[in-house]
């Protein structure tokens, strides 16, 4: 597939392109599987960010908590959801903002869940 | 001999896990998802399966990018949780049945599929959540030994559906040629319909949900046939790995008979589904 992957609209998925570009991004978020690094991250967030040669661009993307971006730049959800487990936020929420919804309307609209 | 006693399929989500951790079995959110899992727990006390071959995918908290193996099948003596970011979860290890995980590999190689051979692993919520759903969560050991197959579904280029299919029916043939009066089963996992990135997040497709729990009982040669393409705009980006049930399916005779089959929508952001299989 390669890059034809992102023949099918609004759907990034883990192609040779992305996979490079994103790779900073999610070694960083890889990182949060140890307890050492979470508290890394914690107490001084733009310098573990440092650690693993962020970009400004994706810096800023990662401590603005903008999921799209992080996504845009390449960052994987299932690297970049880690940051929910230092910084706590739903995953619904995450959906949400990526759909350029409010949480409500996309649990109602997109899961079919009666809110 | 060695004899497959079933077929099991379900959704994995990491959500599930997290709900049972916080006590939330039986809230009105997600007692319905539960329950559906009674019967299939029953069914599995009832079979007592002796080793059970789990078919799944590690979502980057195990392995990262620096190696992606497509296939890999696991040959450790033993399996711990890994910590996917919130400390590793309060679950017993999973003792591997390596003997059967080397006969695997031999077999797999024979038949011209080559996988990585792993011998020391964690593994993640697309393990453990299953066995939580058939086996409930044990106060100290595991009643039944597991040998992990991982295939990648998430790094593009992932496996042809049609490849996972044929590499069931030799998963089939090495269980059946295992020298040992094992009762095995066999877990498909992930899916179904769920999309986590991009514009398209929170995509779910419950009628193609239904049909697939009717269609890999009954018609598998027809979602062995679809493109990957098919299963990302069908059932949404991470819902694609929902072809790692082929693998199960493809274990199993050409006819099977549905025991227990479920469905719920949305557990978190996913059709969440189950089916139990007997072989004919």
């Amino acid at each position: 597939m390669g890059g034809e992957a992102d023949r099918i609209p609004d759907t990034p998925l883990l192609d040779r392109e992305r996979r490079l570009r994103g790779y900073r991004i999610n070694k960083m978020a890889m990182g949060l599987g140890d307890p050492a690094n979470r508290a890394a991250f914690q107490a001084d967030e733009p310098a573990y960010l440092d650690r693993f040669g962020l970009s400004d661009e994706e810096k800023a993307a990662v401590l603005s908590r903008d999921w799209s971006e992080m996504v845009r730049l390449g960052g994987n959800l299932f690297f970049i959801l880690k940051i929910s487990a230092v910084d706590p936020v739903r995953i619904t929420e995450i959906g949400a903002h990526q759909a350029g919804m409010d949480h409500e309307s996309f649990l109602r609209d997109r899961l079919g869940k009666k809110v | 001999m060695a004899r497959i006693v079933g077929g099991l399929g379900t959704s994995h989500v990491p959500s599930i896990g997290a709900a049972l951790d916080k006590g939330l079995r039986d809230t009105p959110e997600w007692k319905p998802f539960f329950d559906g899992y009674v019967p299939a727990q029953e069914w599995v006390r009832e079979q007592r399966p002796d080793v059970a071959v789990v078919v799944f995918n590690d979502h980057f908290n195990a392995l990262f990018l620096d190696r992606v193996p497509t296939f890999a099948v696991g040959c450790a003596p033993e399996y711990h949780p890994v910590d996917e970011g919130w400390g590793p979860r309060a679950i017993p290890p999973f003792e591997g049945a390596a003997d059967f995980g080397w006969h695997l590999v031999d077999t797999l190689v024979d038949n011209h599929f080559d996988p990585e051979i792993i011998q020391e692993i964690k593994v993640d919520h697309g393990l453990q959540v299953p066995m939580e759903l058939f086996w409930g969560r044990p106060p100290e050991a595991w009643p039944v030994k597991v040998v992990p197959i991982f295939v990648n579904v998430l790094q593009y280029p992932i496996p042809l559906p049609d490849r996972l299919y044929a590499l069931g029916k030799v998963l089939g043939r090495a269980i059946e040629s295992h020298d040992s009066d094992e009762r095995f089963v066999v877990l498909g996992t992930g899916g179904l319909s769920h999309q986590l990135q991009g514009a398209r997040a929170g995509f779910v497709n419950p009628e193609a949900d239904r049909r697939f729990l009717e269609d890999i009982a009954h018609d598998p040669g027809k979602l062995a046939g679809w493109s990957r393409e098919q299963y990302v705009e069908t059932f949404g980006g991470e819902g694609a790995e929902l072809i790692m049930w082929l693998v199960m399916r493809g274990a199993l005779t050409p006819e099977v008979v549905v025991r227990h089959r479920h469905y719920f929508v949305p557990a978190s952001m996913t059709g969440a589904g189950m089916i139990v299989m007997e072989n004919t």
